[in-house]
């Protein structure tokens, strides 16, 4: 055996340490991030008091269940409407991102590709759109909204979510990144800006469009004041405020509501698992080849 | 191949000086032509730009920023009576002479920088580090991205609601302190723990929405960068320090502007688990400004309280795009 | 577009602003009139009801059904708000001056200051002589300024819960359901005894840690009156001796141990039902929940201040009429019939959940199963009736009732986790005074 052979072997050795290294330190965090809500998880599957009652002291008690019962989920299910809420939620949150990436898309395009006066103004007022604190504006914008018959509507619930500076913001610093020369190349071969547009930059921009996506979606996902205030039909209510439903002024069911909690999360979680693979792809590999 | 010569090929003018493009395109003769066709094409970019631009512009206007003028012009008023069916009367500045020379509101404004402040840029570190990591060729590490990112989606109210039982006082949090031979912590009970332990419930919910962002900039950033570096023999640190931060420059304002006013407008763990206590210790402006108008019904107040909110955030956002600024393009 | 154009829409959104501003203010309307009627025969209408329990999980529909039923001229749209968000809908639908909604739900101890925003509607003329069949104390908690602003439907008060196993092996007698009380004094040594030689690891805890309502009977007890003087009843009266010693006592639980810090008030029934805590001062709500424990348990008069008089709190919910409605005819019918008709249609239908402000209903809630069913159960009755008709003490009947509740509720957080009672105490008083400011 070379020196160099032995060499590229144990540099084989410390690649696959490191390797190792890093995966036991990728799963702590992952398990650290996590545990708080399998506890949750594991909570839900018990009666309604155990959770508390296991509390203290610590043991293997507090975290599994000594009693499991699907009690809690067939409450949601059942009395508590959650199915209903859900399917209020996916339908506001699906069309608040197919409305809001419509116009978030061309906006950040138009504020990093072309050049014009005020192009800075624009964008500030976009970033100070996002920037204003939603509770200060509820109220005088829901009675707006009911004097507009826009109440107990979807259309109320997904207006005010479709404009989100934020979803801008986070296109425009992509798109800025994209190299010029591939805007002006496809305009010498004719294409408008529109079609620039579609077939040039959102094919490259796949991974900042689905997270601007996932801004609007969540957004919308967790948005309680809102429902509240336009909403009063129990039909059309969200999931949000649904969780409200698991307590009272004299009751609280910690298992009924860490299961609401945990099913609603469940959704956007699965959505990041599914959409995780477009997440690989870079401008520097598809571009300019 | 020196990295300079490999940004060139691939082309990614990112702070990194290229070599000037030879003006042969018929693109850049057109630039050359002065007076009325450059006007006209001026012209219709604006056009274009309005086109592309007013659906979200006026949206925004309409369901954000009008309404917020409105809130606005309330701050300039009061009211003979209580509650919003009052009647209201203009009264010039005077709210905001009450509320910042109360020593209540001034102590709640300086707590916000302070947690602002040392909240932000550990947030984003934190982030920035879990991104680092899962972005290497780890094993199952689409799996721990989901991991790190359930926590944003789970209620705000739920989350509190568990991390309140879990940092009682003979919660499991302490039981895992007495196990490892420490000594227990009044977290939400102590006056000098609770904004940490708040802290502590924000950094869960938000690293993972972070971290997304950084997994998908650092994605961006081509391999060849990391060979050239490393052909030039710089180690893991280095290549960080000089190839990956300066790439993440884009990323890294968006999430920390968007960091900053996730964290300033953030008020339901206090509302959940502290009302504002202990001895006011975790009252933040956006939960002053919610408690006046939504519990105390002095809508003018907390919009005044809003008002100073949103202009704070402002300067310092500004600060912010200041400096990770990138030249004009 | 030019900077002049730029210029002008930018002057064109802040005169929209303005009008937007004064369009959310509220519609054209004339000032609510109080000149109206019970009237003998039921008007067509539809009112809208705005309550805090979940139509099909806590069988408000069914409530709503039997109404329809009994008057089915009157078409009703009830709408659930969870309970902690109600002042927030309300704020925006009422000061919207559509009328809508026509009824709401109460909460007591607020008349007063929802009566001073104008949110209620006077209802002395058209209820006054209707209320004879209610709890007098649940009408005075409806009164403000000598009228009458919202109709009770429900009351509350407290029992001493106790772990009778637990008890048992500290060889401790329990406190009876009638005749002599314990002292909060004597009862704090018997939570210690109990957490020593009973194997309790909590020996006193109460419903609602921090409360004001929780809270109020110990000042009350000890002689330091609700906290609030004043002919405007805008005095905060909390630094007096009475206060001073009841909070001393309160804050000594926390720091000899007996009792638990840091468990909130969702988290209190759960935790005595886990087994581990000696006595649990809560409301009648635990009653029923008993019935799951998986221990022996009694219940005993609440604990009065050594050498002081008796006081329990007292209070719940109650409906009210927006006094934009355009039903109110209607809406009145809807009361009559919820809170006074029989034995009260809102306890009837909801096979008695709640403590009943009406005095039949109350005869009904204690026959109950959860009352009948067991020792403690019997016992609980005994409490329940004697304490809610001969010791209960309203809450701070003032305007600033809001402000105080949060202020003062925070100084108790802050006692219980070891502050100074007598600083914390003035703090809150000088915070109050800030507050209340814009009522005088």
């Amino acid at each position: 055996m070379t020196a160099l052979t032995t060499g590229r072997r144990s540099m084989r050795g410390r690649v696959l340490a490191q390797r190792w290294l890093l995966g036991l330190l990728a799963a702590l965090v992952g398990l650290l991030f996590v545990l708080p809500a399998i506890w949750m998880l594991l909570g839900s599957l018990r009666p309604g008091s155990d959770v508390i009652g296991s509390v203290s002291p610590l043991s293997w008690n507090t975290l599994i269940p000594d009693v499991w019962t699907l009690d809690n989920y067939a409450s949601l299910f059942g009395p508590l409407r959650f199915g209903q809420a859900l399917i209020n939620s996916l339908v506001v949150g699906f069309a608040s991102v197919a409305l809001g990436l419509a116009i978030s898309i061309p906006a950040a395009y138009a504020l990093s590709v072309f050049r014009f006066p005020g192009r800075e103004l624009v964008f500030a007022v976009l970033v100070v759109g996002f920037m204003i604190p939603f509770e200060a504006i509820a109220i005088p914008l829901a009675q707006i909204f009911t004097q507009w018959h826009l109440d107990n509507t979807y259309i109320g619930l997904i207006l005010p979510g479709i404009g989100n500076g934020l979803a801008i913001f986070n296109l425009r610093q992509f798109f800025l990144g994209i190299p010029s020369e591939l805007h002006e190349a496809s305009r010498v071969d004719g294409a408008s800006e529109f079609r620039t547009m579609t077939q040039v930059y959102l094919p490259l921009s796949v991974t900042p469009v689905i997270n601007s996506a996932l801004l609007i979606f969540l957004a919308q996902w967790s948005a309680y004041l809102w429902p509240l205030l336009v909403v009063s039909d129990d039909n059309i209510q969200v999931a949000a405020i649904a969780l409200s439903r698991t307590f009272s002024d004299t009751s609280f069911n910690f298992g009924q509501m860490f299961g609401g909690a945990l099913v609603i999360s469940v959704i956007p979680a699965v959505l990041l698992l599914v959409l995780q693979r477009y997440f690989t792809q870079s401008v520097a590999t598809k571009g300019l080849k | 191949m020196e990295a300079v010569q490999v940004i060139e090929a691939v082309g990614i003018p990112q702070g990194v000086p290229t070599p000037p493009r030879p003006a042969a395109s018929p693109a850049a003769a057109r630039e050359a032509r002065p007076g009325r066709a450059r006007r006209r094409r001026v012209g219709r970019t604006w056009l274009m730009a309005a086109a592309f631009l007013a659906p979200a512009v006026v949206t925004i206007l309409l369901i954000r920023i009008v309404p917020f003028i409105g809130a606005v012009i309330s701050t300039l008023h009061v009211r003979d009576g209580i509650g919003l069916l009052a009647e209201e009367r203009f009264a010039g500045f005077q709210n905001y002479i009450d509320l910042l020379s109360d020593p209540l509101f001034q102590a709640t404004l300086g707590r916000t920088l302070l947690f602002n402040v040392i909240i932000n840029p550990l947030q984003i570190a934190l982030a920035l580090v879990i991104a680092v990591l899962l972005t290497r060729r780890v094993p199952a590490c689409g799996l721990w991205r989901m991991a790190v990112f359930i926590p944003c989606t789970i209620p705000l109210v739920g989350s509190s609601i568990a991390w309140g039982v879990a940092l009682r006082a003979d919660g499991p949090i302490n039981g895992i302190l007495q196990a490892l031979g420490l000594p227990t912590q009044p977290f939400l009970s102590s006056p000098t723990q609770a904004l940490a332990s708040i802290m502590l419930v924000a950094s869960w919910v938000g690293i993972g929405y972070w971290m997304i962002f950084l997994i998908a900039g650092i994605n961006e950033i081509p391999d060849e960068l990391y060979e050239a570096a490393s052909l030039d023999g710089a180690g893991g640190w280095r290549s960080f320090w000089s190839v990956t931060l300066p790439m993440l420059k884009r990323p890294l304002l968006f999430v920390l502007v968007a960091d900053t006013v996730a964290n300033f407008v953030l008020f339901v763990p206090m509302q959940m688990l502290t009302g504002g206590g202990p001895q006011n210790s975790t009252t933040m402006l956006m939960f002053d400004a919610y408690r006046r108008t939504y519990t105390y019904s002095q809508p003018n107040q907390g919009a005044t309280a809003t008002v100073i909110l949103t202009v704070v955030m402002l300067v310092i956002v500004f600060v912010q795009f200041r400096l990770l600024k990138e030249d004009a393009r | 577009m030019t900077r002049a154009a730029f210029g002008k829409t930018l002057a064109l959104g802040a005169a929209a602003a303005v009008l937007l501003a004064g369009c959310a203010a509220g519609s054209s309307s004339a000032d609510p009139s109080g000149d109206w009627s019970i009237p003998d025969e039921d008007p067509t209408a539809k009112i809208n009801v705005v309550g805090i329990i979940d139509p099909v999980a806590d069988n408000m529909a069914e409530v709503i059904d039997a109404f329809e039923k009994a008057h089915p001229t009157i078409d009703v749209t009830y709408q659930y708000v969870p309970f902690d968000d109600l002042n927030s809908v309300l704020d925006t639908r009422i000061t919207s001056k559509s009328g809508d909604p026509d009824v709401f739900w109460v909460d007591q101890p607020r008349v007063p200051a929802l009566s001073a925003r104008g949110y209620l509607e006077d209802l002395t003329e058209q209820f006054s002589d209707r209320i004879d069949g209610l709890v007098p104390a649940t009408v005075e908690s409806s009164s403000y300024d000598g009228k009458l602003w919202s109709v009770p439907i429900a009351n509350s008060t407290q029992v001493l819960f106790y772990n009778k196993d637990i008890l048992d092996a500290a060889g401790i007698t329990p406190p009876g359901s009638s005749g002599e009380r314990v002292t909060w004094q004597q009862l704090k040594e018997l939570a210690a005894k109990a957490q020593a030689s009973g194997g309790a690891d909590i020996g006193l805890m109460v419903g609602q840690p921090d409360r004001y309502y929780q809270l109020e009977p110990l000042p009350v007890s000890a002689g330091g009156g609700v906290g609030v003087t004043g002919d405007d009843m805008l005095t905060p009266d909390i630094t007096n001796d009475g206060w001073v010693d009841a909070m001393t006592y309160y804050g000594s639980l926390y720091r000899d141990g007996v009792s638990p810090k840091g468990i909130t008030p969702e988290q209190t029934d759960a935790t005595f039902l886990a087994g581990k805590t000696a006595f649990f001062v809560e409301g009648n709500w635990m009653v029923p929940k008993m019935q799951d424990a998986t221990f022996a348990w009694g219940a005993a008069l609440n604990p009065v201040w050594e050498g002081g008089d008796p006081a329990t709190p007292t209070g719940s919910w109650s409906l009210g009429i927006n006094p934009f409605s355009k039903n109110k005819e209607a809406a009145a019918i809807f009361i009559d019939w919820m809170a006074i008709d029989g034995q009260g249609g809102y306890g009837e239908y909801r096979d008695f959940a709640e403590l009943p402000a009406n005095i039949k209903g109350l005869e009904s809630y204690l026959a109950g199963p959860a009352f009948t069913s067991s020792q403690g159960g019997k016992q609980s009755a005994e409490v329940v009736n004697e304490e809610s008709t001969t010791t209960a003490v309203a809450r701070a009947s003032t305007v600033g009732y809001i402000e105080f509740e949060e202020i003062i509720g925070r100084a108790f957080s802050d006692i219980a986790n070891g502050a100074d009672p007598a600083t914390a105490l003035a703090a809150a008083e000088t915070e109050l005074n800030g507050a209340w400011k814009q009522y005088k």
